[in-house]
């Protein structure tokens, strides 16, 4: 294994969560406790089951949160032209694709401050937390389960356009999950179509 | 179901409501938040692994490690290859300081007692608290362990500018053998030892192989003198002593000595060798008098074996150990100067034995200093103690009064990072940094040294402060100037010292290449000047010891395998649920006892028995052990904690409280070996929470071996008939398949569950020697911190249901504590076989375990629903099944496995987290093959042989794993897999084609090959 042993260890933050246990077969098991429990419904109290139905709707946090700052793609991806690698710097040599540091953004924000209220507003928001040397608690969009590795670079190395699975980021101003749910059919079909392994543990394990 | 409704109706309900539910299920799935760097730190890579090197705090060794982490956090340690002692290698206790750097129990902050209450504190308050104290004390005394060079000077510094006195203890440091030392050459250290270039070693009781100076290093030497090599070359290893360790498990042949008897049997071979005494210079007379006929009835040993032994002794390089710890009885001293005088007159010193390069270079003052130390703290003489790397109270026998002592005095500080037994006594604590978070240094031979460099940011769970910045702080207070604001800076004007007497122009770039590569020379280590034998200024006693007490029953306290003295690591799943590599047992202490002997007394397995001495009784159930005298007891050190956190607690006895607290005459060592016990069954019953099913192969082939004599004759002895397979097959079994497994044999035709890939597809496999497998465990470990492997708890393990991926079996032929012979015992580590034609495989209703094109039986932990039909169809018994989740933060129910915050920042990102209702095993590190082909993917590169590590081939210390395509008819593993001695497990019954070769063990006695 080649190793990099730099010297000087003391620039760490921003740590992720750690990987929490997987629901592995979840949409199987849950699936099966779910459907138990609404068939028994069916057949014995259909009452209980629209009670359970719109019990259900009601979520602790709120299921689709804004993102912190209004980030539209749409200028940075779409007018500007800025490569979808200039801000997700590690795509083609790690499996994650990275999120911009607040550095980056201030790299070219530090003169950009906006040209309406609005943006100004939205670029302030940025400029406080690079002042408070706060991380951007950005809401997750894309996420696959655990028990699924995809390495971003092995796609990017294969060519594979960032808007095959991301969709036209550069149309959107919040960006929206397109072919979503990430459903594993969906990644076969395109190992399929390309003719690359469909074997299990290629992603799974 | 109501009577109404038809199955396919039902089917059809659930299967339309499933999907519903489905739905409801993802919308309340949480919110997760993707947290940037603010500023980027240059060398890591989101998703990359950043490798750092550091030094092993565990023990004096001082292995070079490289440090693992990902996104800023540590996640495995691992050898590093360039440095001389691990040589890229670690032990189990090695890897699991993972789990003390985030042990839940580590205190939160600086703590201060105040009405029995530990309340928190500033680091400020707490400083000048400090000063205050220590000013106003007068004489005052600093205890620490092995705290590392710098270190230790910069304590010496402390304690010298304000009036304190520092006294260094270790209770497995060996001071018999440094007094020996000086007694025999004048050198008051602890010899280097050079296991590989010896040919025949004895050890008279030392246990290289698991706790005595450097078991890595020393575990290597070893594999690499015991292993056969080319022409069948091949060294030989005889154990002397009472009681067979995991090392004496390892040797050829077993001296079952009277306890206490090692010099006479050491000073009888010098003898024959030096013919009657005349070559053993200033000791002619004593080793005139020890001939071998004297001895025999002292030490229960033949004059025939002694004089068989010596003279092989005297064959070729030679080597001889010890005793070590084990053995330390009131005749220690003169035991190792026996020692040193067989190594003398048979020319070892200079060539096997290095006095003037030597290893552990950390003097340990002995038990002398701590007896005056706890005279003065009862006496009322000291004003304050503060106690650093060790946990005293627990380390010292009850006997010693220490505890007392120290809860007597005024002024008490503790530096310890997490709840012990000492802490719990102290009025301050002061939590140090755990080393992987901290700065040091450590040096391993004169020239050698290595820097101890944080690999993470400290634990955020825990406001903890290195020890160094503290006594620099607090001296600044006391008006003291020690040259330094930081021990960083003082560690830096250290190595600026270094980097000149290394011969360094740059002091900058020569600190910078020490720590990128993890190993500094400095000056020359040196080697082979000449020693000459010295008369000795001490009086000698070579006869036996007497031991206090009534009967014949020979107490031993030996130091534990996986925990050492365990002062400071008991507080550690992993290494609470490591099977003892000797008694396979987890969690609990037990107390060894030969069977017969244990028959005679109407004792079984698992008895419940109170041994008592005059100093304490404990409580244990029995283990009975062939391995062991008849007059001998065992019981291990380790365990019995009571404030030692919520993984320790409770779980068995502490082996010192049956001990005096007596200081060796002559070294001042604390003796271990030195009383006889009385041992009365109580009457109940418990069950051992063991990993092992059977001591006995029951004539399967499982770890067959070849007799030296026999190598060569092996090829075309194959039989051509396989009966019970043929039945087996004819009464459909499995696909029958004739092949050997070898590079050539694949795609294997006919396998239905899953297909190889093209010829370009790699087939991985892997090939084990157990010529070479100590049954050290390290791979054991390795595995659970790679694999995110679970602790079940000892009521699981009791069960049957651990979950370790490897299993380190362990099989009795021949062990006779009766007379000398040969001893064989067998070690196999048993991981998934990886079959060709996997019986787990067809059984699998959901096709969660299947062959991918590269070889790897896989598990497909989304697929798997639980049936468990593919462990009950292995015949390797490897598959584990997580009948609850071991990977919460909460246990599911009191004393089950769980990981709570922030021991789950160890998690392996790299691979999956399993929960209850999943079966999981060996993957032979998929994901590491995944990492290196994702990167020779996006490099164009090709990945060549040995690139590919899994984590228990990197951790094995005796280079017995080897790992790669054995498709690539090159590569290491298909050449070892072509070997005479490579066979394959139960494969000639059951037809598995396993793609894990094992090499024969080989034996100097004959065997019963293990033909089928």
């Amino acid at each position: 294994m080649e190793a990099q042993i730099p010297f000087s260890p003391f620039h760490t933050s921003g740590i992720l969560h750690p990987p929490t246990p997987i629901r592995a077969a979840k949409y199987m098991t849950k699936r099966w406790i779910g459907a138990c429990v609404v068939a028994l419904a069916i057949l014995t109290f259909p009452a209980f089951l629209q009670a359970q139905e719109s019990g259900a709707a009601v979520v602790a946090e709120d299921p689709d949160p804004d993102q912190p700052i209004a980030f539209p793609h749409t200028i940075h991806a779409g007018v500007d032209q800025i490569d979808c690698q200039y801000c997700h710097f590690s795509a083609e040599r790690s499996v994650d694709a990275g999120i911009p540091p607040v550095a980056t953004c201030m790299g070219c924000h530090q003169m950009i401050r906006g040209t309406d209220e609005g943006q100004q507003a939205e670029i302030q928001k940025l400029v406080d937390y690079s002042e408070n040397q706060e991380p951007i608690p950005w809401v997750r969009i894309y996420k696959v389960p655990d028990h699924v590795h995809f390495p971003h670079m092995r796609h990017i190395a294969a060519q594979v356009d960032c808007a095959t699975c991301h969709g036209d980021v550069q149309e959107m101003t919040v960006i929206e999950e397109v072919n979503q749910p990430l459903s594993m059919g969906w990644c076969v079909s395109c190992h399929v179509e390309r003719s690359v392994s469909r074997d299990c543990a290629v992603c799974h394990y | 179901m109501t009577d109404g409704l038809k199955r396919r109706d039902f089917l059809k309900v659930v299967g339309a409501s499933g999907a519903g539910a489905g739905v409801l299920g993802c919308s309340t799935e949480r919110v997760e938040r993707l947290l940037p760097y603010v500023v980027p730190p240059e060398e890591i890579t989101p998703g990359v692994a950043t490798w750092y090197t550091t030094v092993c705090g565990e023990c004096e060794a001082g292995c070079g490690m490289w440090v693992r982490t990902r996104e800023g956090r540590v996640v495995k340690v691992e050898g590093n290859p360039t440095h001389p002692v691990s040589q890229g290698s670690l032990c189990s206790r090695g890897h699991s300081s993972l789990q003390a750097l985030y042990n839940p129990d580590r205190f939160t902050g600086p703590m201060l007692r105040q009405g029995g209450e530990l309340q928190s504190i500033s680091w400020e308050d707490a400083e000048q608290m400090m000063a205050e104290r220590l000013g106003a004390a007068g004489d005052y005394y600093l205890f620490t362990g092995s705290p590392g060079a710098s270190m230790s000077g910069l304590m010496s510094d402390f304690a010298g500018s304000t009036g304190g006195q520092v006294v260094r203890y270790d209770p497995l440091a060996e001071a018999p053998l440094r007094e020996a030392s000086r007694i025999t050459f004048g050198r008051d250290v602890v010899p280097w030892y050079d296991l590989e270039e010896a040919d025949f070693l004895v050890s008279f009781g030392a246990d290289f192989l698991e706790s005595w100076l450097s078991p890595v290093r020393d575990g290597r030497g070893f594999a690499r003198m015991s292993g056969v090599g080319e022409g069948g070359a091949k060294g030989r290893f005889a154990f002397v002593g009472s009681r067979l360790s995991l090392t004496g498990q390892n040797a050829d042949e077993w001296l079952p000595i009277q306890p206490g008897s090692e010099a006479l049997v050491a000073l009888a071979m010098a003898n024959v060798l030096s013919g009657g005494g005349g070559s053993a210079g200033p000791y002619r007379d004593i080793v005139a008098a020890y001939t071998p006929e004297n001895v025999a009835s002292v030490t229960g040993v033949e004059a025939e074996s002694i004089r068989e032994l010596a003279e092989r002794f005297g064959e070729g390089p030679s080597l001889a150990l010890g005793p070590g710890v084990a053995g330390l009885h009131r005749g220690a001293t003169a035991a190792n100067v026996a020692v040193a005088i067989l190594n003398w007159v048979s020319g070892n010193v200079g060539t096997t034995v290095h006095y003037d390069a030597p290893q552990l270079e950390a003097p340990s003052s002995g038990f002398g200093p701590m007896e005056q130390a706890i005279t003065a703290m009862s006496g009322g003489q000291v004003g304050a103690a503060l106690v650093h790397g060790s946990n005293l109270v627990y380390a010292l026998p009850a006997s010693s009064g220490f505890r007392e002592a120290f809860s007597s005095v005024d002024f008490k500080v503790s530096f310890a990072s997490a709840m012990d037994e000492t802490a719990a006594v102290a009025d301050l604590i002061l939590p140090d940094r755990h080393f992987l978070e901290a700065w040091g240094d450590a040096t391993s031979r004169p020239g050698q040294w290595a820097v101890r460099q944080p690999a993470m940011r400290p634990v955020p769970h825990f406001d903890s402060k290195q020890t160094g910045d503290v006594l620099l702080s607090v001296a600044t207070q006391m008006g003291q100037d020690l040259g330094s604001a930081t021990f960083y800076d003082y560690l830096r004007t250290r190595w600026a010292d270094l980097a000149t007497t290394a011969g360094a122009a740059d002091a900058d770039a020569f600190w910078h290449e020490s720590l990128r590569t993890g190993v500094a020379q400095v000056g020359v280590t040196p080697s082979g000047s000449a020693e000459s034998l010295r008369q000795p200024d001490r009086g000698l006693v070579f006869d036996p010891p007497a031991f206090d007490g009534a009967g014949d029953l020979h107490l031993m306290v030996y130091p534990s395998s996986r925990y050492g003295d365990g002062a400071l690591n008991a507080n550690r799943p992993w290494l609470q649920e490591l099977p003892d590599p000797v008694s396979k047992i987890t969690w609990h202490s037990w107390v060894e006892i030969h069977p017969d002997r244990a028959e005679a007394m109407g004792i079984r397995n698992g008895d419940v028995v109170v041994l008592s001495t005059e100093h304490g009784s404990v409580e244990a159930p029995v283990w009975t052990y062939p391995g062991i005298r008849e007059d001998v007891i065992a019981l291990a050190m380790g365990s019995g904690h009571t404030d030692a956190g919520r993984f320790a607690d409770g779980n068995g006895v502490n082996a010192l409280d049956l001990l005096p607290s007596e200081a060796e005459a002559l070294s001042g060592g604390l003796v271990h070996f030195v009383t006889k016990v009385d041992v009365q069954a109580t009457g109940e019953r418990r069950a051992l929470a063991s990993i092992a099913g059977s001591d006995s192969q029951s004539n399967r082939p499982i770890t067959p071996a070849v007799a030296l004599a026999g190598l060569g004759a092996e090829i075309g002895a194959e039989e051509d008939e396989h009966g019970p397979l043929q039945e087996l097959q004819g009464g459909g079994g499995f696909v029958p398949v004739e092949t050997e497994g070898l590079a050539t044999d694949f795609p294997l035709p006919g396998s239905q569950y899953g297909e190889y890939g093209e010829e370009d597809t790699p087939r991985w496999a892997m090939a084990i020697d157990l010529d070479k497998c100590t049954g050290c465990s390290a791979c054991v470990t390795a595995c659970q911190a790679e694999n995110n492997v679970p602790w079940v708890g000892e009521s699981q393990v009791t069960m049957g249901r651990d979950m370790g991926w490897i299993r380190l079996e362990r099989y009795y032929e021949t062990v006779d504590a009766s007379h000398a012979g040969p001893v064989d015992v067998r070690f196999l580590p048993m991981i998934c076989q990886h079959c060709g034609n996997a019986p787990c495989e067809p059984v699998c209703p959901v096709f969660a375990t299947y062959h991918t094109p590269d070889g790897i039986n896989t598990q497909v932990y989304n697929r798997c629903v639980g049936t468990r039909y593919c462990a009950n169809n292995c015949p390797y018994k490897v598959r584990v099944y997580n009948w609850y989740t071991y990977t919460g933060e909460e246990p599911v129910y009191e004393g089950l496995g769980h990981i709570p915050e922030p021991l789950n920042w160890q998690l392996n990102p790299d691979v999956t987290v399993r929960e209850n209702g999943i079966m999981e095993k060996c993957s032979f590190c998929i994901h590491r093959i995944r990492e290196h082909q994702d990167r020779a993917a996006v490099e164009g590169s090709t990945i060549t042989d040995g690139q590919i590590i899994p984590a228990c081939q990197q951790s094995c210390p005796a280079e017995a794993i080897v790992f790669g395509n054995i498709r690539d008819s090159g590569s290491a593993v298909a050449l070892a897999s072509h070997d005479e001695r490579a066979y394959r497990v139960l494969d000639e019954l059951v037809n598995t084609q396993p793609a894990v070769s094992y090499l024969k063990k080989v034996t100097f006695h004959e065997v019963d090959s293990g033909e089928h």
